[in-house]
Parts: C-alpha cells; structure tokens; sequence
C-alpha cells in the first residue's frame, strides 16, 4: 500500500486495543514514596477525624446527662427537721413542670458520696452532713426552675444546684479539645499538600523529556496538566485508602482490646470519658469520604503545580 | 508559508547564532538544511518549531505572526509541525506503537479511532514487527523510522528532521529520504537539516545553506 493510500483512508478499525498506557508512568521511586507518604497522613488524620468525633459525642452525652438532672442541697439548720424538709422538697420538685422524678438520698447514700473525698476513716455519723435531693427532668428546657427555686424558700437550708457551671466548663473543654484538633486536622492537611507540591516538582523534574515530547508534539499545557493530574489522583486515591482501612482497622483493633482484653472497670471509665471505640457505619463512612478528598486535594495541587511550572517552561 | 524578517538569535547573553537571517519557504516545498557544524542548523529548526523566541526579527509561520501568539495557540499551531530529532526522542515507558500514536492522542482522538492506521503506518515504515517493542530493545534505525513515523501520523503540514538518516546506513536512508519525498509530493512542506552531500547530490532539492550566522538559499 502506498503511503498516499494510506492518508487518504478515513475508515478506523474498531477492535479490542482500547487502553493505552499512561504517559506519565504511574510506578516510580517517587510515587512509591508519595503512595506510602499519603498512606500516612490519612492515617493521621482519619484519626484525628476519629477523635474529635468521639470527644464531640462524649462531649454532648456529658452535657446532656448532666443537664437532666438536677439537685435541691439542705444544710442542716439548728431546729429544723431534715426528713421533713427533704420529705417537702422531694413534693415541691415533684409538683414542678418538667420533673420527672425527685428522690431524696439516704444517709448512707450520701455518706458514700463524700467517702472518697474524705477516706474510709472518718466517722461520718458524727458529722451533720448536707443532704440531696437528686430531681430528674423529662423536660431540660421547659422545667420551671425558677418556680421551683422560689418555692425552695420555705425550706430553711434548701438550695439548688442546676449543674450550669460544671455544663459551661465542660462545654469549653469539648469545645477547646475540638479547636485543637481541627487545628491538627488542618496542618496535617497541609503537611501533605505540601508534600504533593515537592513531589509534582520532583516528578515534573524527572519527566522533563516527557513534558518536551508533548510540546514538541503541540500539547496544550491543559493536556500535559491532565496527565501529570491523573497519575496522582491515582497515587492520591491508593495512598488514601490505605491510610483509611488502616485507620478503620486501627478503631477496630482498638475497640477490641478495650472491650476483651482491658479490666471491665478500666472500660467502663474509658467509655464514661472516650465513649465507646466502636466504629458506626456512619463514623465509617466519614473516614473513607477522607479518601477521595485527599486524593482530588492530590490531583489538585499536582495541577496547579504543574501548571505553574509548565508557564515558566513555555515561551 | 514560513517567512523570516530579519531574524537573529542568540541564548542569553552568548554570542549570536543566527544574525538578521530573512527566507521565505512555499508552501509544499522540499529544503536541505545545511551548514558546518555549529553553523545553527539544530538553532534554526528549534525556531522553526517554535520552541525558540527569536532575539529579534520578525516570524511568520503558516500566515501567522508567531511574536503575536499566546503559549495556548503557539502549542495549537506546533501540532501542524512534525519533527524528527537527531537522538530521537522516544518515550522509554511506551511501545513503539504507542509512541508513534502520541501526536493523535494529543489530539483528543481514541484508541479505536487511529488503531489502524499506527499499524500500517509502523508496516510501512517496516516496523510493524516491533509495535509492541521498548525503544530500548530497537536498533538506531529502527528508532530513526518510528521517531518519523510520530512526526507524520499527524500529517503535519511542515516536517522538520535534524539529522534523520545520521543513524541509519545508506541503504535505509535513501529509503528514509524517498519517504519524505513521497510525503512532499502529497504537500507536505519538508525541512531537513543534513551535511550528508551524497544525499543533497541525489535528491537535488534546494539548499539552505547557513554560514557564519547568515543564510544562502541555493
């Protein structure tokens, strides 16, 4: 066949050649590293992530606990009668909107709250101690506290204790506990866009001649951008999932060892301040949505190098 | 379709290459580029391929004033220019086929589209052995051939080869020359950058003879 015959022809085969190779090579040195550096970092900040989920809903679960209980304290007062008094209190609590239930404590029972702030030695039964009445509210926000409070006042010694400044401490502990790590989270994120920066760089340096043939064969800096943007999406996407099963499999192997391997009361107090370390499909699901967004912040930043670096390349 | 006005060039703050040099090529026209070495051949050929900024001058390349031009359209009108290098250029990563298909999948077409005719491109280039093969496992030649079968897959409207049968042996050159000669005889406008006189002698196209920074069209 002549070579004008074969110019001239218009028709094109339809066969089974349809995936042609990647014109930047996916497998180097490089990439080896970037995959394993990003691995990394997702790791980190899936559990960071992790974290200020878990302290967030302990956070919340505090708050919410404390915030449905309140207590009515009655000094003792020279004359009064403490059981009347606490019978009185535990009718006027009850008798108030939003109260679901109001039970005076025992002696013994308040006795053993002071216990471990005094010690086993101390005779309590000689001392005039402060008794409680725990008041539990179905309704946090629409319990007349204040009616309640002023109907109190006919109890000489009776006042209440709504929880509002341990609520306001532990709110700013959650609260500081959150910025910090969004904080983390933050320059772990740009820790590894900065690591993709150097190694676009580095990649873009080792690949010049690749970068010439495109030119030299009319390639846009659009296409050569797309190229050089597909093979780190791809290191992205491979780095990240690894980082995002390890940190899944990280809170499961956590969740495991606090659940079979730790004393039932170590739990218990790690659950009362952590909750608990089991993943939910839902906390799931936002550590694997990490994966496809540091892997687009991957591809991105690789573009926008590369771009940069193509203008001072062209004239 | 290519004119040059009062070109130089010269990188940095070196000496000068090419001084005021002024030509102008039809359309469909064949040239030897020649010239000592370090006359400015390889120099004279990157302008040509706009890879270069002349240093003064004006250019003009397929009615365009390139000096005009902005990177996007520059790299628009490179793709009516093929080029064979001298040391090839190659993509070690890809197959012979794939680097004789780059030009057209620069162009946006697929794999279905230019399938057939890589293929018979690399057959007629005698190559068709060896479409799946590294361009490290191919010889010279056979690197010259698929360097050239890339710089025409697109049929460019102007070619420009630097050096293209210093690998080969007479034989296969004048092969590689009657190529190009059939690719003229169809329109395309051909530049080819050599000192080989027996080449020059046989085929008898015009000269672009470059000496001392100048040109002498012969």
């Amino acid at each position: 066949m002549s070579l004008l015959k074969f110019f001239k022809k218009n028709q094109h085969s339809k066969d089974e050649y349809n995936s042609p190779s990647e014109i930047v090579p996916v497998h180097s040195v490089t990439s080896r590293t970037l995959v394993f550096l990003i691995a990394i970092m997702t790791f980190l900040s899936a559990l960071t992530l992790g974290g200020l989920i878990m302290v967030n809903k302990s956070a919340s679960a505090w708050s919410s606990d404390i915030s449905r209980e309140i207590t009515i304290q009655i000094r003792p007062v020279e004359g009064e009668l403490m059981d009347a008094n606490l019978r009185l209190a535990e009718t006027i609590a009850q008798a108030t909107t939003g109260v679901s239930n109001a039970r005076a404590l025992s002696i013994e029972e308040s006795e053993a709250l002071l216990k471990p702030w005094l010690g086993d030695d101390v005779d309590l039964t000689e001392l005039n101690i402060p008794r409680l009445v725990v008041v539990e509210l179905s309704d946090p926000i629409g319990a007349d506290l204040e009616q309640l409070k002023s109907e109190l006042k006919i109890i000489k010694g009776a006042s209440l204790d709504t929880h509002d400044a341990w609520r306001a401490q532990l709110d700013n502990m959650a609260k500081t506990i959150l910025m910090a790590g969004v904080l983390i989270f933050t320059l772990i994120v740009v820790a590894t866009l900065l690591a993709v920066v150097f190694a676009t760089r580095g990649t873009m340096a080792s690949s010049q001649q690749i970068v010439d043939v495109l030119h030299f064969i009319g390639a846009s800096n659009r296409f050569v951008a797309k190229e050089f943007q597909s093979r780190f999406l791809k290191i992205g996407l491979k780095g990240g999932l690894i980082g995002g099963i390890g940190a899944i499999a990280f809170y499961m192997l956590l969740g495991l060892i606090t659940t079979s391997y730790l004393p039932a009361s170590s739990t218990e107090q790690i659950n009362a301040l952590f909750g608990t370390f089991s993943l939910s499909l839902v906390d799931i699901i936002f550590i694997l949505i990490l994966v496809p967004i540091i892997a687009t912040l991957t591809a991105i930043t690789s573009r926008i190098t590369v771009r940069r670096f193509l203008k001072q390349i062209t004239w | 379709m290519i004119e040059f006005d009062n070109v130089s060039l010269k990188y940095g703050n070196g000496p000068i290459i090419l001084k005021d040099i002024s030509f102008s090529i039809e359309k469909g026209s064949f040239h030897f580029l020649t010239g000592p070495s370090g006359a400015g051949k390889t120099s004279l050929l990157r302008l040509l391929l706009l890879s270069l900024k002349p240093s003064n001058g004006k250019m003009s390349m397929l009615g365009q004033d390139v000096s005009a031009l902005d990177t996007d359209k520059l790299l628009q009108l490179r793709r009516h220019i093929g080029i064979v290098f001298q040391e090839f250029k190659l993509l070690e990563h890809l197959s012979t086929f794939e680097n004789v298909a780059l030009p057209l999948r620069v162009l946006g077409q697929q794999p279905e589209q230019y399938k057939e005719n890589v293929t018979e491109l690399l057959d007629w280039v005698g190559l068709g052995e060896h479409m799946h093969s590294l361009p490290n496992t191919l010889s010279g030649g056979e690197k010259q051939r698929a360097a050239i079968a890339r710089a025409v897959i697109s049929r460019p409207d102007i070619l420009l080869a630097d050096e293209p049968t210093g690998n080969v042996d007479p034989e296969l050159a004048e092969r590689l020359l009657h190529l190009f000669a059939e690719l003229n005889r169809m329109g395309t406008t051909i530049i080819i950058a050599t000192h080989e006189l027996s080449m020059i002698k046989k085929f008898n196209y015009p000269q672009m003879a470059l000496k001392n920074g100048g040109i002498i069209i012969k």
